[in-house]
């Protein structure tokens, strides 16, 4: 018997509905999660990475 | 609340703040990049204009193997792909991941062993694809021991990025690092898993899956190199540098968070849609037109947020050229990803597939969305890398109203010339019949279009020499000695410790809405790394598997016999040459179809096709049925010179088919590996030599008795005579052995999922 023997009679489609309903999940948790207003502050302050990346800058000691 | 805990609080901070790191940013790295990006893209478009020129007429091919468009076409895609886009991205990653993570990266070895590792992977590309050694799958063209360099190279650029990742001085990870997290995870799998294959030969390999799988793989790989390498890493620079460049935060961050996981869940599905009406299964074309079409709605949310980073600084647009490269790139994103989803909806693709629409709609977003992301991040950079003034402000103007131009100039062409081929194709006359029966028709329509596509692809070269010129008399005032910034940050503790503490509430519901939980997951950036490769393996093993594993999906067809070895010989030249860029081998279930070319494919037909030949792109008519339709003869002529046969044809000859030895010995390694992908080749296993030669002898009999020349059982031509005569002729094998079976109706071969 082969596997794909096996697998065609292994009744495979309600596992795709079951990775459907949990991925939908998840997703529906990250989106929440995300734009909870108790995170409001962090996102801000997040979002101003890439502008402070370059702030505490002190040149080279000359003799190195 | 105890009074213990907020002491130690502060204390930590106060103790580390003590013990400032100095270190400073590698940009060496950013600069050597930065010169790759320019060279190879220079060398990417200088080919494609060649390619365009070819089309527009057959001279161009200039009657030399090397240079024939079907040789050049792959050289192309990934040399403006992989060499300018991918170089591009190193570029600006190196450049904003040190400075997001306020770390160098953890290893200047391996950064350096990632750019001359990837320019070597490229080089080689450059000397083999043109010499016909090629996998045939799109994206994927490189040769096994090339395969194996691609990944070694980027396993250690992730070692290098992870590396920097855990010993950064910034606790949270700035969403374009996940963008480029998700890239490097995703493509190392996609990579990997489709190029799995059986070497024949140092230069010589087959996929070990075979026709409808093949081609199901092939296209998640294609269309997700698509999204994890043109798409996300892009959005990570611009997720860094736009914001730089208006000088201000992104319009908004838990958009972009939104954006990013929204690419990850739905992108790995939609790769199917590139197979619409194929032999694929139909479940899985629609599984893919779905969540393509649900794509839209988070491209545009990125493309939006892109955009509306700019508020309040419009007005800087008329005035900074920067910013001009980045909002045509970005509205070029939002364009191309509009036009994706409406082109994977099922009856749109049945009139675009096949088609220069389809050109049309990558050039828009290379072009546009990676071309000018590049040329705005480079312009940019130049004078933070080359510590200098840019040379000419004026130049940046010019580049980017020429190229802009030629990106019109070139899509608009050819978005015409997808909608003229296609409704040509499907249009019949009053009396029922095909309006324009002969192929080559609907080819000649296209030629003013193919010219104007020259135009406006020479005049985005042009922008590009100024670009490189900008970039060199930059570089020429560049500092004797570039200055090295020393940065002071603060090591993370190896303790987090909560800057705004939350008190615990009471209650373990109340608890886990507090979400604490999931913040320690985002300080974990390898979970974080684990989880997502599981959620795309998980997502791709759903929709790759089952046509693996289910028997229905592909029915058997008893008369599809293995290829002999003389045919094999012969389909390995059609793959060397890449007669695949232009010719498809699939008929699709449409009556304009069937007219045309014959009976539409099944999955059963191709099971010994390693690797799939389906095509993509119809620049000539398809292949599928077309043995038996002409006699060898024809074929001969035809290879030798297309236009003795089809005045205005634009195929380049083929003449040095009717010179060169075939050589047979080398056969039996080819029929080896396709024994060992589980091709049942029976006798073959022994003497394919043999077997080759004899069946070469009877089709130079057949060309000598037809009144051609003598003496060709020796070339290549009886292998691509072979090979051509046997496409698409097991069905019909099997009608005439059911019409004298009599009476056998259920025998019929078993409808394709798409019919």
């Amino acid at each position: 018997m082969k596997l794909s023997d096996i697998m065609s009679n292994a009744g495979l489609s309600f596992y795709a509905q079951v990775a459907l309903v949990i991925f939908l999940a998840v997703f529906i948790g990250i989106i929440i999660y995300t734009f909870a207003p108790s995170r409001n502050r962090e996102m801000q302050a997040a979002s101003r990475l890439p502008l402070e990346d370059d702030v505490i800058l002190i040149p080279r000691d000359p003799k190195a | 609340m105890t009074l213990a805990p907020s002491a130690a609080n502060i204390a930590a901070p106060r103790a580390s703040a003590a013990t400032l790191d100095r270190f400073s940013y590698d940009d060496d790295i950013v600069r050597e990049f930065m010169w790759a990006t320019l060279i190879w893209g220079i060398v990417g478009m200088l080919v494609g204009l060649l390619i365009a020129l070819q089309l527009a007429n057959p001279i161009f091919n200039m009657n030399t193997s090397w240079l024939s468009f079907g040789r050049l076409r792959p050289l192309h895609t990934n040399a403006v792909v992989f060499a300018f886009a991918g170089n591009a991205f190193f570029c600006g990653a190196y450049y904003s991941t040190q400075r997001l993570l306020k770390a160098r990266m953890w290893s200047d070895g391996l950064s350096k062993f990632h750019f001359w590792g990837w320019q070597a992977i490229i080089l080689s590309a450059a000397l083999t694809l043109p010499f016909g050694f090629t996998q045939a799958k799109e994206y994927a063209e490189l040769e096994w021991p090339i395969d194996i360099a691609i990944t070694v190279v980027w396993v250690a650029f992730a070692v290098n990025f992870f590396g920097t990742i855990v010993k950064r001085r910034e606790r949270h990870i700035y969403v374009a690092i996940w963008f480029y997290i998700a890239s490097i995870v995703t493509v190392a799998i996609l990579h990997i898993f489709n190029n799995l294959s059986v070497p024949a030969g140092l230069f010589k390999s087959y996929s070990i899956y075979a026709g409808v799988q093949d081609a199901f793989m092939q296209w998640w790989y294609g269309h997700n190199a698509v999204a994890f390498f043109l798409t996300t890493p892009f959005l990570g620079l611009m997720y860094y540098f736009m914001p730089k460049a208006a000088e201000g935060p992104v319009f908004s961050y838990k958009l972009s968070i939104l954006h990013f996981w929204s690419l990850v869940f739905m992108y790995i599905w939609a790769g199917p849609h590139h197979l619409h009406y194929t032999a694929l299964p139909e479940w899985a074309s629609t599984v893919g037109m779905l969540f393509s079409v649900m794509l839209w709605a988070p491209s545009w949310g990125g493309m939006i947020n892109g955009l509306l980073t700019l508020r309040g600084a419009w007005h800087k647009v008329a005035t900074d050229p920067i910013l001009k490269f980045f909002v045509v790139a970005i509205t070029a994103y939002g364009m191309s990803t509009f036009e994706g989803p409406m082109l994977s909806i099922k009856s749109v693709n049945a009139l675009t597939h096949y088609t220069d629409w389809i050109i049309a709609h990558v050039h828009t977003a290379a072009l546009g969305w990676n071309g000018f992301m590049t040329f705005g991040m480079v312009y940019w950079l130049l004078p933070r890398i080359f510590q200098t003034e840019i040379y000419s402000r004026r130049a940046m103007e010019v580049h980017f109203w020429v190229a802009s131009m030629g990106i019109v100039l070139y899509v608009v062409a050819i978005y015409s010339a997808g909608v003229t081929q296609g409704l040509m194709w499907r249009a019949f006359d009053e009396t029922g019949r095909l309006a324009y029966p002969d192929f080559v028709e609907t080819v000649l329509k296209l030629l003013p279009m193919y010219w104007m596509r020259v135009v406006g692809g020479s005049m985005y070269i042009v922008g590009m020499f100024i670009f490189a010129w900008n970039i060199v008399m930059t570089w020429k005032r560049r500092p004797v000695r570039y200055e090295v910034p020393v940065i002071e940050a603060a090591p993370l503790t190896p303790v987090y410790v909560d800057p705004h503490p939350v008190v615990p509430a009471a209650g373990l519901w109340a608890r886990f809405s507090q979400v604490q939980w999931h913040r320690r997951w985002e300080r974990a950036p390898m979970l974080f790394t684990v989880l997502s490769v599981v959620a795309v393996a998980v997502k791709s093993l759903f929709e790759i598997l089952p046509t693996f594993l289910l028997k229905s999906n592909v029915p058997t067809i008893a008369s599809v016999r293995p290829y002999t070895p003389l045919e094999l010989a012969g389909r390995d030249i059609y793959i060397a040459e890449g007669c695949f860029n232009c010719h498809s081998q699939m008929v699709r279930p449409f009556r304009y179809e069937t007219e045309r070319f014959g009976e539409y494919s099944k999955p059963g037909e191709s099971v010994y096709d390693h690797p799939f030949l389906w095509g993509s792109r119809r620049i000539g008519p398809d292949l599928a049925r077309q043995g038996g339709k002409y006699p060898d003869l024809w074929h001969v002529r035809h290879f030798e010179n297309p236009r003795a046969i089809t005045a205005k044809s634009i195929m380049p000859a083929y003449a040095h088919f009717l010179t060169a030895d075939l050589n047979f010995e080398q056969i039996q390694s080819r029929v080896d590996a396709m024994v060992m992908v589980g091709v049942p080749y029976g006798e073959a296993v022994n003497s394919a030599p043999a077997m080759a030669r004899k069946q070469a002898q009877s089709i130079a009999d057949a060309i000598v008795s037809q009144g051609g020349p003598r003496g060709l059982e020796t070339k290549q031509i009886v292998a691509m005579v072979a090979y051509m005569q046997r496409l698409g002729r097991d069905i019909k094998v099997q009608n005439t052995a059911d019409a004298a079976a009599a009476k056998a109706p259920a025998a019929a071969p078993a409808p394709g999922g798409s019919n």
